[in-house]
C-alpha cells in the first residue's frame, strides 16, 4: 500500500482543480469534491499506516526520475517512515473535520468554491510536505501551502486588515524560506544528493562547519513557518482569516510543518549540535513571550494565536533537547486540542458576532456543547491529567531534565513557568468567554450539528491521545520510528503531578481573580506592567521601523535615481555627443582661406613623411 | 540538407510579404496572420518531434548552404537543445499573439500592417535562434529593431516616439559592438561558424582579446538583456508598445540577449569569460535588488504605470538569468535557460492580461485602474493573482526553477572565480527573491484585491471572452507545467548545455 | 636646361601661389594666385615630360587637361566672385563667412546682421 502513498497528496489537489473549475455543474456545490477528496486521502492515509506499521523501522520510498541537475538528479517520489505516515493521517483527519465544519461556518459566503478549492490545494500542499522523499519536493509543498495561506488569510479580501496580514504572513515566512532555500543548497551538495534519505544518512559525514551552516540555514524556514522568534509577528494577524483556516493552517499543520522537518531531517540537526542549540534557545524566548502576550490580548482568536506560537516551542524545545518522540507526541496531541479550541472558538464568533472577549461573557449556558468541548480543549492546553497534553508537556520537561546542561535545565525551569502562564491565560480566555455575565447584544444559539461534531470528536481525541498514561507501550508515540541517539518518551507519575500541580496554580489564580471581581479582565491585576504584554513587546513596531520603513524610502529613492541619474546618464551620450560636434563645429568658421591653409598643411604632412619613406 | 528550417523561416516571412502588399480587409488579415503563424507553429512543432532527444547537443535539422563566399560567411542554420524551447517559445507566443489580435485591435487601427510587421518580426526572432553563422545571427538580430521600431513609434502610447527612438539607438549601439566583437573572433579564429567557433572554446584568440571581446559582446548582448545600467530603455519600450509588441519584447526579444550570451560569449571566450564573469555577475545582482526597489517604489507610489512595473520586473529576472550565465557551469547555464523560457512564459502572460485591461479600462494607470479586479472582471482578477504568483518564483510553477538553478550555480560557481564572491551574490539574489515577493503582493493588492471605486462600480465590463482565453489559457497551463516538470526544458538542454562548456 | 632649373622655378611660382591663396583678401587675387599654382604644376609636369623622355608624352598630355581644366575653373569662380559682388558689394574673402556651421540660434542672428547691415561692413572692403 506504501507504493500507492503518492495518492495522499494527488488526491485533494484533484478535488482542487476539479472544484475550482467545475463546481458549477457537480450536484451538492463545491463542498463534495473538496469532502471527498479528503476523505479520501485519509482513507488512503489510514492503510499506509497499517501497511507502514507491519514493519516497524523500515522506511518505505518510491521515487522516480524527476529532473536532471548538473551532476545531481533529482527524484521525486514518496518516503513513508512511522513519524510520515501517522502526521499524514493527523493532517487528514484534520483537514476533513476543518472541510466539513466550514460547510456551516462559510454557509453563504460568495466566494465558498475557491475557498474550498485553496483549502484542498493546502491540505494537498502539507500533504506533499509529509510525503516527500526528495527536498525539493517538498519545498514545493512548503510554499505551496504559503501560497495557500496567503490567499485563504485574504479571504476577506474588502478588509483592509486581511490584506495587510495575508501580505506580512506571505513575506515573513518567504524571509525565512530563503534561508531554508539555502540550508537545502548546503545540505544537498555536502551528501551528493537532495533526497532525504541520503541527506539524513550522510550528515554524519559532512564536515562540521558545512552542516552547522546548513542546519542553521534550514532552522530559518523553520523559525518562519512556525511562527518562532523574531518571525512569529504573522501569526496573531493571521487572524484575520477564516476561523476554520487559523484551526487547520495555523494550529494543526501548516505551522507545525516546521516542527516536522525537523523531526524529518534529525540526523542533519544531530550532527550540528549547535544548531540544536539555537533552537533551544529560540524556543525559550517564544515560549514565555508568546504565552505573557496571550495573557493580554483581548481578541478570542489572538490568544489562540499566541498560545500556538507558545505551544510550537514547546514543540520545538522537545526537539532541541534530543526529546524527538516527546516534541512529536506533542505535535499531535496540540494538533487536536488546538484545533478543537479553534473550532470551538468558532462555533462561538459565529453566534456573537465579534473577536473581543469583553463583549462575551456568561455563553456556557447557551452554548453547552461548545462550551464542554472548549474545557476539554482548555484542560489539554493547560496541561491538565488525564488529558492528552499534560502527558505531551511532561514529556517535554523529562526530555529536559533529562538532557541536562545549561540547554536542558533552561528548557525545563522556562518550561515549568510557562505551564503556569498557559493555564493562567486559557483560563482567563474560558472566564472571560463562558462565565460572568453576557456583556454583549447578539442573539446566541449552538451551532448546527455540523460544526459540533467535529468538536466532540476533537475532545475525544484531546482525551484519547492522552490514554493511556504509558504511551511508549500503547499509544501513539509507538508509532513515530524514532531516531537513533534521541530520548524515549518518557511520562513519569512525578513529573505529571507536577505539571498538574503547576498548571492548578495559574488556573487558581485567575479564577480568584475572576470571582473576585467577575466584570474586570483578570489581567488588570498586573497594571502597567500589562502594556509591554499587549503590545507584544512592541516588536512589530521595531520591524515596521526598522525594515518596512527604510524599504520603502529605498523603493522612492530608486525610482528617482532612475529617472534622475541612470537614465540621463546613458541619454547624455547623445548630449555629449551633441556637444562634442558643437566643439568640432567651430572649424568650419566659413573662412576659405582657413581650409585652404589646413589643405596645404595637410598636404606638406604627406609629402614630407612620403619623402622621407622614399629616402628610407 | 532538411527543409525544416528555412520553412521555418519563410512561411513567415510570406506571410509578411503577403499582409504588407495585399489589400485585403482586415478581417482577412487577421485570419492570414493566424493562418501563417499558426503554420509556423506546426513547422516548430514538426521540428521538436523530428528531434533526437537523446543527442541533443548535436546540431539537427542542418542547412549549410554558401552564402557570401567573399567574406567567408556561409548560410548555416541548426537547432540543439538550446535553441529548441526558445523556438517553440517564439513560435507560440507569435501565435497566441495573431490570436489575440483577432479579438483586439490596437487604437491606431490598421490591423493589417501591424500583423505583418509582427509577422516580419518572427522571421527576425526565429532566425536568430536558428542561426549558426556570426553574421547570419547578426542580420537576423538586426531584422527585429525595425519592426518593433514601427510597433512602437506608430501603434503605441502618448510617448511612444521617443520611446522608439531610444529602444532602438540602445540597441544599435550595442549591436554595434558586437559586430567588433564578431569580427576579433573571426579574425582570431578564421571563421564565422559558431558550431566551430564553439568546439574551438577561444583557440586562436589570445587572452587579452578574448577579454575584449567578452567585454564587448556584455554590452552588446547586455542592453538586450537587459542588463543593469543598461536597462533603461526598458520600461519606457514596454509601456509605451501595444500589447502584442510587449508580449513579443519582453517574451522573445529580451531572451535573444541572453541566448548570445549562452551561445557566443561564453562558448566561445572561455579565458575572457572567466575574467569577466565576476563583474557580469555583480552587475546581474545589482540589476535584481534594483529592479526589485523600483518596482515597489512603483506599486506603492501615487501616480505609477502597471506596465511599468512589469518591465522593471523584467530587469530583475533577467538579472537571476545573466548570473546563472556568470556562474559559468553547466548548473547555472542550465538555470538560465528554464528562466529564459519561464519568463517568456509568465511575463508574457502579465502584458498579456495588462494588455486586456488596458483595452477594458482604457488605461494601464494604477490611478486609473483602481482597486477590486476580481469584483469588477473574476476570471482576469484570478488570471492577474496567478501570473504574479508564478512571477515572483513560487516553487511549483514556472519561475522558481530559474532562479533556484542560479542561485545553486552561484553557490558553486567554476573553480576558476571567487567563490566568496559569488556565495554574496546568492545571498544577495536570495533577499532579492524576498523583495520581489513583497512587490508583486503590494501591486495585487493595489489592483486585485479590494472594493471597487466609485468610478467602475456600476459599468458593464467584458470579462475573459474566447479570443483572450486562446491567447491566456495555454500560458497558464505551461506555467504550471514545466513548474511541476522541470524536464520538459532541463531534460533538453541537459546534453547541450555540457558541451557549451570547456 | 637642367630639370633643376625648371623645378626651382616651378617651386618659387607655387610659393608665391600659396601665399597669394592664403594671405590675400581679394578673391580675384586669390584665383590668380590659384591660376600661378596650376601653371606651376604645369611647368613641373612638362619639365618632367622632357626629362624622362616620355615615349608618350604623358606629361604634356596632362598639362594640356590641367589648362583646359584651369580655364574651367577660372570661369566658374568669376562668376560666383562676380554673382558675390553684386549681391555684398566686396569680394574680401575674410568677409564671406555666410557658410560657417553656426549653432542654430547664431546662424539666425547673422541672417538678421547681413540682411540689416549689409553696408556697415564695407569698411576697408575692396571693390
Amino acid at each position: 500500500m506504501t507504493d500507492y502513498a503518492w495518492l495522499v497528496p494527488a488526491l485533494p489537489a484533484a478535488a482542487a482543480v476539479i472544484g475550482l473549475l467545475l463546481w458549477r455543474v457537480i450536484a451538492g456545490g463545491p463542498a463534495v469534491p473538496a469532502i471527498v477528496g479528503t476523505a479520501g486521502s485519509l482513507v488512503v492515509a489510514i492503510a499506509v499506516l497499517v501497511d507502514a506499521e507491519r514493519s516497524p523501522g523500515t522506511v518505505h520510498q518510491s521515487s522516480v526520475a524527476w529532473t536532471p541537475i548538473d551532476g545531481l538528479s533529482l527524484d521525486i517520489g514518496t518516503r513513508i517512515d512511522g513519524l510520515a505516515a501517522v502526521v499524514a493521517v493527523m493532517v487528514a483527519v484534520v483537514a476533513l473535520l476543518v472541510q466539513i465544519y466550514s460547510t456551516a461556518y462559510m454557509a453563504g459566503d460568495p466566494r465558498y468554491a475557491t475557498y474550498t478549492a485553496e483549502v484542498s490545494l493546502f491540505t494537498a500542499a502539507m500533504l506533499l510536505v509529509v510525503v516527500a522523499s526528495d527536498l525539493f519536493e517538498l519545498l514545493i509543498g512548503w510554499e505551496v501551502m504559503g501560497l495557500c495561506s496567503y490567499l485563504l488569510i485574504g479571504h476577506y479580501w474588502q478588509a483592509q486588515g486581511a490584506r495587510a496580514a495575508a501580505v506580512k504572513a506571505f513575506v515573513t515566512t518567504r524571509i525565512g524560506d530563503t534561508g531554508f532555500l539555502f540550508g537545502i543548497f548546503v545540505v544537498g551538495i555536502a551528501a551528493g544528493s537532495f533526497e532525504i534519505g541520503t541527506v539524513t544518512h550522510a550528515a554524519a559525514a559532512v564536515p562540521h562547519t558545512t552542516v552547522t551552516v546548513g542546519a542553521l540555514l534550514l532552522l530559518a524556514g523553520v523559525v518562519g513557518k512556525s511562527a518562532q522568534f523574531p518571525l512569529h509577528v504573522w501569526l496573531p494577524d493571521a487572524m484575520a482569516g477564516p476561523t476554520p483556516i487559523s484551526a487547520l493552517i495555523h494550529a494543526a499543520t501548516m505551522v507545525a510543518a516546521g516542527i516536522y522537518v525537523v523531526a524529518r531531517l534529525y540526523p542533519v540537526f544531530q550532527a550540528a549540535p549547535d544548531s540544536l542549540t539555537v533552537l533551544g534557545v529560540i524556543a525559550c524566548i517564544t515560549m514565555l513571550g508568546a504565552a505573557l502576550a496571550a495573557l493580554a490580548e483581548d481578541d478570542l482568536k489572538r490568544v489562540l494565536a499566541w498560545s500556538t506560537v507558545s505551544q510550537l516551542a514547546y514543540m520545538a524545545a522537545g526537539l532541541a533537547v534530543g526529546g524527538w518522540t516527546a516534541g512529536v507526541y506533542h505535535l499531535l496531541t496540540h494538533a487536536a486540542f488546538k484545533a478543537l479550541l479553534f473550532l470551538a472558538a468558532g462555533s462561538v464568533l459565529r453566534s456573537v458576532g465579534t473577536n473581543l472577549m469583553s463583549e462575551m461573557g456568561g455563553l456556557r449556558h447557551r452554548l453547552p456543547v461548545t462550551f464542554w468541548t472548549a474545557l476539554v480543549g482548555a484542560a489539554a492546553l493547560a496541561g491538565l491529567p488525564p488529558f492528552a497534553g499534560a502527558f505531551s508537556k511532561d514529556g517535554v520537561l523529562a526530555a529536559a531534565r533529562e538532557h541536562g546542561g545549561g540547554l536542558g535545565d533552561t528548557v525545563y525551569a522556562v518550561g515549568l513557568v510557562t505551564v503556569v502562564v498557559t493555564a493562567a491565560y486559557v483560563t482567563r480566555l474560558v472566564v472571560r468567554t463562558f462565565f460572568g455575565t453576557y456583556r454583549g447584544s447578539a442573539q446566541v444559539h449552538e451551532s448546527p450539528l455540523v460544526m459540533t461534531a467535529p468538536l466532540v470528536l476533537l475532545a475525544t481525541f484531546s482525551v484519547l491521545l492522552g490514554l493511556p498514561v504509558l504511551p511508549h507501550s500503547y499509544g501513539v508515540a509507538r508509532w513515530l520510528d524514532p531516531p537513533a541517539a534521541t530520548l524515549p518518551l518518557h511520562v513519569g507519575i512525578g513529573g505529571v503531578l507536577l505539571t498538574g500541580a503547576l498548571s492548578l496554580v495559574g488556573i487558581a489564580a485567575v479564577a480568584l481573580l475572576h470571582r473576585r471581581r467577575p466584570a474586570d479582565d483578570p489581567v488588570t491585576v498586573l497594571g502597567r506592567a500589562a502594556q509591554p504584554l499587549a503590545h507584544a513587546f512592541w516588536i512589530d513596531e521595531a520591524y515596521d521601523h526598522a525594515l518596512v520603513r527604510p524599504a520603502r524610502a529605498l523603493g522612492r529613492g530608486i525610482l528617482a535615481a532612475d529617472s534622475y541619474g541612470v537614465d540621463p546618464a546613458l541619454t547624455g551620450t547623445g548630449t555629449a555627443t551633441t556637444f562634442l560636434g558643437g566643439v568640432l563645429r567651430r572649424l568650419q568658421n566659413g573662412n576659405v582661406q582657413a581650409y585652404a591653409s589646413g589643405l596645404v598643411g595637410g598636404v606638406l604632412v604627406v609629402v614630407v613623411a612620403v619623402s622621407l619613406a622614399v629616402v628610407r | 540538407m532538411s527543409a525544416t528550417l528555412p520553412a521555418l523561416l519563410a512561411v513567415p516571412a510570406a506571410g509578411a510579404a503577403v499582409l504588407a502588399f495585399a489589400p485585403v480587409g482586415e478581417r482577412v488579415a487577421k485570419q492570414l496572420a493566424l493562418f501563417f503563424s499558426g503554420a509556423t507553429l506546426v513547422v516548430a512543432v514538426v521540428a521538436a518531434a523530428r528531434f533526437d532527444y537523446s543527442s541533443s547537443s548535436r546540431f539537427q535539422d542542418v542547412v549549410d548552404a554558401s552564402w557570401l563566399p567573399g567574406i567567408d560567411v556561409r548560410f548555416h542554420l541548426g537547432v540543439d537543445g538550446v535553441s529548441l524551447p526558445l523556438v517553440l517559445l517564439t513560435a507560440l507566443l507569435t501565435f497566441l499573439c495573431a490570436a489575440y489580435t483577432v479579438g483586439t485591435v490596437p487604437e491606431a487601427g490598421r490591423a493589417r500592417q501591424l500583423l505583418a510587421l509582427t509577422l516580419l518580426l518572427e522571421v527576425g526572432m526565429l532566425g536568430t535562434f536558428v542561426a549558426l553563422d556570426l553574421v547570419l545571427f547578426f542580420v537576423f538580430f538586426e531584422v527585429v529593431l525595425i519592426p518593433m521600431y514601427f510597433l512602437i513609434a506608430v501603434w503605441g502610447g502618448a510617448a511612444r516616439s521617443a520611446a522608439a527612438t531610444k529602444f532602438i539607438l540602445f540597441t544599435l549601439f550595442g549591436s554595434g559592438l558586437m559586430l567588433v566583437a564578431f569580427l576579433l573572433l573571426y579574425a582570431g579564429s578564421g571563421t564565422f561558424d559558431m558550431a566551430a567557433l564553439t568546439r574551438g572554446h577561444g583557440h586562436g584568440l589570445g587572452h587579452g582579446t578574448q577579454v575584449l571581446a567578452f567585454v564587448l559582446l556584455l554590452v552588446g548582448f547586455g542592453v538586450k538583456s537587459p542588463m543593469w545600467p543598461l536597462h533603461t530603455w526598458l520600461p519606457d519600450a514596454h509601456t509605451e508598445a501595444p500589447t502584442i509588441g510587449s508580449v513579443l519584447l519582453a517574451g522573445v526579444l529580451l531572451k535573444m540577449g541572453t541566448y548570445g550570451f549562452v551561445r557566443i560569449a561564453v562558448p566561445d571566450l572561455p579565458s575572457g569569460a572567466r575574467d569577466v564573469a565576476p563583474a557580469l555577475g555583480v552587475l546581474a545582482v545589482i540589476g535584481i535588488v534594483y529592479a526589485c526597489f523600483a518596482c515597489f517604489g512603483l506599486a506603492t507610489s501615487g501616480a505609477a504605470d502597471l506596465k511599468r512595473l512589469i518591465a522593471f520586473s523584467s530587469v530583475g529576472h533577467m538579472g537571476f538569468v545573466l548570473l546563472g550565465i556568470a556562474t559559468l557551469t553547466a548548473t547555472g547555464i542550465q538555470g538560465a535557460l528554464i528562466g529564459n523560457i519561464a519568463h517568456g512564459v509568465i511575463t508574457g502572460l502579465l502584458f498579456f492580461l495588462v494588455g486586456g485591461m488596458k483595452d477594458r479600462f482604457h488605461t494601464s494607470d494604477f490611478a486609473g485602474l483602481g482597486r477590486g479586479l476580481l469584483v469588477k472582471t473574476p476570471v482576469l482578477g484570478a488570471l492577474t493573482l496567478f501570473a504574479a504568483i508564478a512571477s515572483l518564483g513560487l516553487p511549483g510553477l514556472a519561475g522558481f526553477w530559474g532562479e533556484m538553478l542560479a542561485m545553486l550555480g552561484s553557490y558553486r560557481p567554476d573553480a576558476a572565480l571567487s567563490r566568496p564572491l559569488f556565495v554574496t551574490l546568492m545571498a544577495i539574489a536570495g533577499v532579492g527573491t524576498i523583495l520581489t515577493a513583497v512587490y508583486f503582493l503590494a501591486m495585487l493588492r493595489r489592483v486585485v484585491f479590494g472594493l471597487v471605486s466609485d468610478q467602475w462600480r456600476d459599468q458593464p465590463l467584458r470579462d475573459v471572452v474566447a479570443t483572450d482565453a486562446v491567447a491566456w489559457v495555454p500560458l497558464t497551463v505551461l506555467a504550471v507545467a514545466i513548474g511541476l516538470w522541470p524536464s520538459l526544458v532541463l531534460g533538453v538542454s541537459h546534453a547541450a548545455v555540457q558541451g557549451l562548456l570547456p | 636646361m637642367h630639370l633643376s632649373l625648371a623645378l626651382a622655378v616651378s617651386a618659387l611660382l607655387f610659393g608665391i601661389g600659396v601665399y597669394g591663396l592664403l594671405a590675400r583678401r581679394n578673391a580675384i587675387t586669390v584665383l590668380m594666385a590659384v591660376e600661378l599654382m596650376l601653371n606651376a604644376a604645369n611647368l613641373d609636369l612638362v619639365a618632367f615630360d622632357a626629362w624622362w623622355r616620355d615615349k608618350l608624352h604623358a606629361g604634356q598630355t596632362v598639362a594640356l587637361f590641367v589648362i583646359v581644366i584651369a580655364a574651367a575653373e577660372v570661369g566658374v569662380g568669376l562668376a560666383i566672385v562676380l554673382s558675390v559682388f553684386r549681391l555684398r558689394e566686396t569680394v574680401a574673402i575674410d568677409e564671406l563667412t555666410e557658410l560657417a556651421d553656426r549653432d542654430p540660434q547664431l546662424r539666425a542672428g547673422a541672417d538678421d546682421q547681413v540682411a540689416v547691415n549689409p553696408v556697415a561692413e564695407d569698411a576697408g572692403a575692396i571693390r
